[in-house]
C-alpha cells in the first residue's frame, strides 16, 4: 500500500466524525417532519401516483417504502420510524395491533383486489380454475411464482385458493417463493416461471404478462387492504396525509388501476 | 445437532455446504489459470481483464445476480443454449446457486493464488528449465506445489464467503427450500416470518460458528504451511 493510500485511510474516521457531527444539529432544527409511508408492494404504482398528487397539492413529499407487507410489519415491530402502514392483508395489521403499534381508530379497509393466474404474454395457456384442476401439468419442468406463503400476503391468498381447488399439495413443491408480489411478477415477466399468481392490478401494469384466469372469489379470503396510522405518530400532518390516501381523488386512482373500491 | 435444528434448518445448513463446495470446485481451475495469467503473462488488455475479475468485489451482489439472470436465465443467450443442448437449468436450481456464489468468490480465490505465484522465486523455474523441464512439467512440479498455500487460503476464504452469499443468490435463483434456500436465505425468511426470532437466532449462531471454524482452519493451515516452507 502506498503512503498516500495509508494517509487517506487514516483520514477516513476523521471525515466520518466530521460529517456525523455536521449532520447532528440539522436534525432538531428541521421541524417539518417527513411523513414516512410503508406500503405493500402491490401498491407501488397507485400509491406512487397518489404521493405525487399529494406533493403537487400540499408541497409536502411522502417518503414511501414498498416491500412485502410482512417485511414492513416486521420492520415496524423492530422500531422503524414509519407513520403510516398500508398492508395488503388484515393479518399483518392485526399482528402489529396485538403489539399495540397501531392507532386503532384510524384503521380502515378502503380497497380490495382480485387474485389471478398469469403467464408470459407469448406463451399459449388456457385453463379453467375449477376444483381438481391440474396446474402442475401446465408447469412442465418450470415453477409457479408467487409470494412466499410463509409470510407474503399474496402467497397466503394463493395457498388458500390452491387448497380450495385441490391443487395445493401438488403445487407446493413447485413454487418459486418470491419476497413480494412484484418479485413474483418479475419472474413471470422474464419468462423464468411459466405461471404465476399475483393480484389483478399487478398483472395490469406488466405488459409482457397476460391473465390466464381469475381465481373464484370464494376460493380465498377477501383481499382487503388495511390502512392505518401507527401508534405514536398521530400528528396533524400525518392525519392530513392519511386522509389524502383515502380521499375521493386517491380512490379514483386506485379504481383506475383496477383495485376494487367498494 | 439435528435435535437442535428443525429439519428445514438442517436442510438449509446442508444445502449451504453443498453450494459452497460446488462453487469452489467450479471456480478453482479457472481461478488458478487466471491467477497464473495475471501473475506471469503480459498481454493486451490485461488491465481490463484484471478489472473484470475484481468486479464482483466492488459491485453490489444484486447487480451480479441480475447480470447472471440476464445471461444465464431461461431466455438469456447462454441460459437458453444450456437448456436446449444439455437440458441444464440454472434458475431456481442448486447448480445456479453454486454458479452465483462461484462468480462472487472468484476474485477472492484469484487474489490469494496470484499473490502466492508472484512470491515464487522465478529462479526456481529458471533452474528447472536449465534441467530440461518443459512448460507444463515446470508448472506441475514447481509452480503449482509452491502455490499450494495460496490455493488453500483462497479455497477456505471462498468456501466461507460462499456459505454467506445472499444478494446474488436470491436475485438469480430465488429462495426455494431444498434447492436454493441456503443459510443466509433461511435466516432472512425467518426474520420475515412472525415468531421466527428463535429460528433466526439459531441460524445466526450457526453462521457465526461456521465462520469462526473457517477462520480458525485457515489460520492453522497458514501456520503449518509457514512451518514447512519457512526457515
Amino acid at each position: 500500500m502506498s503512503r498516500l493510500t495509508v494517509r487517506l485511510l487514516a483520514l477516513l474516521p476523521a471525515w466520518w466524525c466530521a460529517s456525523a457531527s455536521a449532520a447532528e444539529p440539522a436534525t432538531p432544527a428541521a421541524p417539518p417532519h417527513e411523513i414516512v409511508v410503508f406500503a405493500a408492494a402491490s401498491l407501488t404504482d397507485a400509491v406512487g401516483e397518489i404521493a405525487r398528487m399529494h406533493e403537487e397539492e400540499s408541497g409536502r413529499t411522502l417518503k414511501i417504502s414498498f416491500a412485502s407487507s410482512s417485511t414492513l410489519a416486521r420492520q415496524v415491530q423492530n422500531g422503524a420510524a414509519a407513520d403510516i402502514f398500508l398492508s395488503a392483508d388484515e393479518e399483518w395489521m392485526t399482528y402489529l395491533d396485538e403489539r399495540k403499534l397501531v392507532l386503532k381508530d384510524s384503521w380502515s379497509r378502503p380497497i380490495g383486489n382480485q387474485l389471478v393466474l398469469i403467464a408470459p404474454a407469448d406463451r399459449p395457456v388456457t385453463v379453467e380454475l375449477r376444483k381438481g384442476v391440474d396446474l402442475a401439468a401446465l408447469l412442465g419442468d418450470g415453477r409457479l411464482a408467487t409470494g412466499d406463503p410463509a409470510h407474503v400476503p399474496v402467497g397466503r391468498y394463493a395457498q388458500q385458493a390452491l387448497d380450495f381447488l385441490g391443487a395445493w399439495t401438488k403445487i407446493e413443491p413447485r413454487l418459486a417463493r418470491a419476497e413480494n408480489v412484484r418479485a413474483a411478477l418479475a419472474l413471470v415477466e422474464r419468462g423464468e416461471a411459466p405461471l404465476g399468481i399475483v393480484y389483478a392490478t399487478d398483472a395490469r401494469v406488466a405488459k409482457s404478462v397476460k391473465v390466464v384466469a381469475k381465481f373464484p372469489a370464494e376460493s380465498h379470503a377477501a383481499i382487503r387492504y388495511s390502512f392505518a396510522i401507527l401508534a405514536g405518530h398521530d400528528t396533524p400532518d400525518v392525519r392530513e396525509a392519511f386522509a389524502f390516501l383515502t380521499s375521493a381523488a386517491a380512490l379514483d386512482v386506485f379504481r383506475a388501476q383496477g383495485f376494487v373500491v367498494p | 445437532m439435528s435435535a437442535w435444528l428443525t429439519p428445514d434448518e438442517w436442510q438449509a445448513f446442508r444445502l449451504s455446504l453443498e453450494v459452497a463446495a460446488r462453487s469452489v470446485g467450479l471456480s478453482l481451475p479457472f481461478a488458478i489459470a487466471m491467477a497464473w495469467l495475471l501473475a506471469r503473462r503480459r498481454f493486451l488488455g490485461k488491465t481490463l481483464v484484471d478489472a473484470a475479475v475484481h468486479l464482483p468485489l466492488v459491485l453490489p451482489p444484486v447487480v451480479v445476480g441480475y447480470f447472471l439472470l440476464l445471461i444465464f436465465g431461461t431466455r438469456g443467450p447462454i441460459g437458453a443454449w444450456l437448456a436446449e443442448h444439455f437440458g441444464l437449468r440454472l434458475v431456481f436450481t442448486t447448480a445456479g446457486a453454486a454458479l452465483a456464489t462461484a462468480v462472487m468468490s472468484f476474485p477472492l480465490v484469484v487474489r490469494a493464488i496470484r499473490l502466492s505465484i508472484e512470491n515464487i522465486d522465478p529462479h526456481l523455474e529458471a533452474a528447472a528449465r536449465t534441467l530440461g523441464a518443459r512448460g507444463w512439467d515446470r508448472f506441475f512440479t514447481i509452480t503449482l506445489p509452491l502455490t499450494l498455500p495460496g490455493i488453500l487460503a483462497g479455497v477456505i476464504v471462498a468456501f466461507s464467503a460462499s456459505l454467506g452469499e445472499f444478494g446474488a443468490v436470491i436475485t438469480f435463483v430465488s429462495n426455494i427450500p431444498g434447492e436454493t434456500r441456503t443459510l443466509p436465505l433461511a435466516l432472512y425468511t425467518a426474520i420475515q416470518t412472525p415468531d421466527g426470532d428463535a429460528a433466526a437466532a439459531r441460524l445466526a449462531a450457526l453462521s457465526v460458528g461456521l465462520g469462526l471454524a473457517g477462520l480458525a482452519l485457515s489460520e492453522w493451515l497458514a501456520r503449518s504451511v509457514r512451518k514447512r516452507l519457512g526457515p
